[in-house]
């Protein structure tokens, strides 16, 4: 989904790397891309939460997660 | 004081916007303080967070005559200007090469693609999409046969056409000018900016709450006259036009740079070219959009700039009530900044309850806001704000008096010393020379330019960089890097803001507009990408070369056909000339996609077997003589003059044609007797080959047949505003030898290079707009 929509090099993005600052150095206009991504994909809405989950794939795979499970 | 021969003045009013559908009405409510912004009508807001909008209510629209067929914007816009000329009591011009068109506009006719999809991919929608021909029908309907374009500058637009205006009339170019902004309220930036989250959920407020913008559309136009050909008719002087300051931010996309670096620096500019002191500006109307990055940094920059030096400055933002007409609202917003100047009234920025005056009052300083309520305030002098996407700032000053405007400075020459190519047949200068000697063309119908990782990284250009441009912005910022790098300019913080950029374009980024349209008509208006909608944007592309740059001079996106690839150039000599800039790139880009041929298609392009559609991006590094020597640069060639003339016909002319090349050649000082080369631009439409023929054959007479004329479309295809500036590359490249020491032209076979001292380049377009420029060793 990254790769796809914020044209991210898939050799660059492991589940790790930090999204942000000196990883792949995504900005705040990718985060409403991530948000917007996520809610249409899983029906998750991550507007106005902090930063954390932002921090890398796994962050996000995580905060996805968390919800979901929230609502069974 | 301003000699009579450098005074610019205002003659002309019109305006249209959703407090009013003439310049009296807006004047009226803006004063009073009456906000046009509603429920939006023209789009869709199903599931979208923020409903409202300032849309024009003009049942008369659609009455305008011969405008039928038009795109809304271009309704907008006849009807502003409509006014403008009977305000200035001008009935037309007669095709007069000093009459010039410059309209500002940052989506243009976008609306026409979501009719064209919604419409069964109807033909009828295709030749309205794109921004140039707004300009074209409005030189149509006044018959104006000079300079005829657009400034695609999205928010400063119309901002930098005053500007720009400004300086054609100071350089002698013109007499009189049909100068604003237009924009219709539509899905694709309404979809965009709602995706950003810079949409205000209620109306907008400025310098207040800061919650987002509010879109509104209208247009603003203003007939701008030297003062000679304004007194010799004796026309009403509303104000003159002093100085203006263009500049880039080089730092993001769609925000501006927090320190404000940028905006100080157009309005410094605009400060030091007026020949005013700080303390004379009595009223700001500023950009004010209401969000809460832009609202800061003008908050700075204002501070920055007037704090110590003007006890008495009023400011104000009057998008709280039209809301932001993005490419019309520096249009719009310079009309009220006139009328303010004129009537001795601030119109108010309103939006401000009780509770949030002492907040303003500590953000305000000693600056007046002009809360809720208009004031009288005597005005000498005044000034009009615009910033934008791609980090574009623009400032203008007008005046009741004349100012200290500074002539041009002695005419200084003009150098290319950079060359960067991206075209189908392969990436650099050296590949082209190649290409072009072993004569290996591209031979599709339809053929593309290609910019991968190699050439990224030949730029140093990082992933991370790279992932967010679309195609047409990747071309530019390939080819104007490699520009850079063959000129051996290095951008640094002592040089960044005497360096411009000017890019010219037919299409923009016509791919990704349209992209943009299907997929929100797919997913609704509440789904739009943020992450694609700023490079829906013009001058995107000239924003991002900024940004990988560091270039913070000048910086324009103009579109005016396929012929805005050489015109960029001329206008990038008036930059030059002007004095801000020792050096500025002009560029020529185009794209070509799956999508932009269907179009051309649907126009009917392919129907002659000989033309072929292409793309690419060819930029110039072009250099003031004393730029050059400073940093002991070596030349590829002179540009010695340059000339643009319009029949504001769809189908072109040859007289047009001629107009434009004896006006370059009036500015080069020479004769067409001193011709001895031609770069044309015939690409295998018949209409299009007779208009080169003929003015061949009329402006050269016998020697018709003996001048080698060079043609690069048929190795290259039609790729437009690319291929035209890359003709002019082509001219500069002879000129060195490099294309070896004879040379193949269309008409006369092999000819010696060293034969060649004075090569004419021309370039057309289809609303009937060609540029001609010479250069020479």
């Amino acid at each position: 989904m990254i790769c796809d929509r914020l044209g991210v090099d898939p050799n660059e993005l492991t589940d790790e790397v930090p999204l942000f600052n000196d990883g792949i150095e995504l900005d705040s206009i990718d985060s409403l891309e991530i948000i917007a991504a996520i809610d249409e994909e899983f029906g998750v809405d991550m507007t106005g939460i902090g930063k954390e989950p932002f921090y890398n794939v796994n962050s996000l795979a995580a905060y996805v997660k968390k919800e979901l499970a929230c609502r069974e | 004081m301003t000699t009579d021969k450098n005074r610019c003045v205002v003659t002309g009013l019109g305006m249209i916007s959703a407090i009013g559908n003439n310049v009296s009405e807006c004047w009226k409510n803006a004063v009073n303080g009456v906000s046009g912004i509603k429920k939006a009508e023209a789009v869709d807001t199903t599931d979208c967070y923020a409903n409202l909008a300032a849309e024009v209510c003009d049942d008369a629209l659609d009455n305008i005559a011969g405008a039928d067929e038009l795109n809304r914007v271009s309704k907008l816009c006849l009807k502003a200007t409509g006014e403008a000329m009977r305000d200035a009591g001008i009935d037309g011009f007669d095709y007069s090469p000093k009459a010039a068109v410059i309209m500002g506009s940052c989506v243009g006719g976008v609306s026409n693609a979501e009719e064209y999809y919604k419409n069964g991919k109807s033909a009828e929608y295709v030749r309205e999409i794109p921004i140039s021909p707004i300009a074209s029908h409005i030189a149509a309907a006044y018959r104006a046969g000079g300079v005829v374009t657009n400034i695609a500058n999205a928010c400063a637009a119309g901002t930098i056409s005053i500007a720009y205006a400004c300086d054609l009339i100071r350089s002698g170019k013109a007499d009189v000018v049909i100068a604003g902004g237009a924009d219709a309220f539509a899905s694709v930036p309404f979809a965009g900016f709602l995706s950003l989250h810079a949409l205000d959920s209620d109306a907008c407020s400025p310098f207040n709450r800061c919650g987002g913008i509010t879109l509104g559309e209208g247009a603003g136009a203003l007939i701008i006259e030297s003062y000679e050909h304004a007194s010799k008719r004796n026309a009403h002087i509303y104000c003159d036009i002093l100085g203006a300051g263009v500049s880039g931010d080089a730092y993001h996309i769609t925000a501006p740079r927090p320190d404000g670096k940028g905006q100080i620096c157009a309005i410094r500019r605009a400060i030091k070219s007026s020949g005013v002191k700080l303390s004379e500006i009595g009223y700001i109307n500023a950009h004010g959009t209401g969000t809460a990055k832009n609202d800061e940094a003008e908050f700075l920059s204002l501070h920055t700039i007037f704090d110590e030096k003007n006890s008495d400055l009023s400011v104000s933002s009057t998008k709280a009530m039209t809301g932001h007409c993005l490419g019309a609202a520096g249009a719009i917003e310079a009309v009220f900044a006139v009328k303010a100047l004129t009537e001795g009234v601030i119109p108010p920025t309103i939006g401000y309850s009780k509770e949030d005056m002492p907040r303003l009052e500590e953000r305000a300083g000693k600056i007046d806001f002009c809360p809720n309520k208009a004031r009288k305030k005597r005005l000498s002098t005044v000034m009009s704000n615009s910033f934008a996407f791609g980090g574009n700032n623009a400032s203008v000053v007008f005046s009741k008096n004349a100012g200290n405007v500074k002539p041009l400075s002695k005419r200084e020459r003009v150098f290319i010393t950079g060359i960067g190519i991206v075209s189908p047949i392969g990436n650099g200068v050296d590949n082209y020379i190649e290409k072009i000697k072993s004569k290996i063309a591209s031979e599709n119908a339809s053929a593309e330019s290609v910019v991968e990782r190699a050439d990224f990284d030949a730029c140093g250009l990082t992933n991370a960089f790279c992932r967010k441009l679309d195609k047409f912005s990747r071309l530019q910022a390939v080819s104007g890097m490699a520009a850079l790098s063959d000129a051996g300019l290095s951008v640094t913080e002592d040089n960044a803001e005497e360096i411009g950029i000017v890019v010219g374009t037919a299409d923009g980024p016509l791919s990704t507009i349209c992209d943009y349209q299907r997929d929100l008509l797919k997913k609704g208006n509440a789904a739009g990408s943020a992450f694609k909608f700023p490079n829906t944007v013009y001058n995107a592309a000239g924003g991002y070369l900024s940004i990988c740059s560091g270039i913070r001079g000048y910086n324009v996106t103009l579109t005016s056909g396929a012929q805005s690839g050489l015109e960029s150039i001329a206008y990038a000599v008036n930059v030059l000339h002007s004095g801000d800039e020792k050096a500025v790139l002009a560029t020529g880009t185009d794209e070509n996609s799956e999508t932009v041929t269907e179009l051309y298609d649907k126009m009917g392009y392919f129907a002659e077997e000989g033309f072929r559609l292409s793309d690419g991006s060819a930029t110039l590094v072009l250099e003031s003589w004393s730029g050059m020597r400073e940093r002991g640069a070596k030349p590829y060639a002179e540009i010695l003059g340059c000339g643009t003339a319009s029949c504001s016909a769809q189908s072109g002319s040859e007289d047009a044609l001629e107009r434009a090349a004896l006006l370059a050649l009036d500015d080069a000082g020479i004769t067409a007797g001193d011709i001895n080369g031609i770069v044309g631009f015939a690409n295998g439409l018949s209409e299009v080959d007779r208009i080169e023929t003929e003015f061949i054959s009329n402006v050269f007479g016998e020697r018709a047949g003996a001048i080698p004329v060079f043609n690069i479309r048929s190795v290259t295809g039609e790729g437009r505003a690319a291929t035209a500036a890359l003709s002019a590359a082509h001219a500069a490249l002879i000129f060195t030898g490099k294309l070896g020491k004879i040379v193949e032209s269309e008409n006369l076979g092999m000819v010696a290079a060293s034969a060649l001292k004075n090569i004419l380049v021309i370039s057309y377009s289809d609303g009937g707009t060609y540029t001609a420029v010479i250069i020479t060793r």
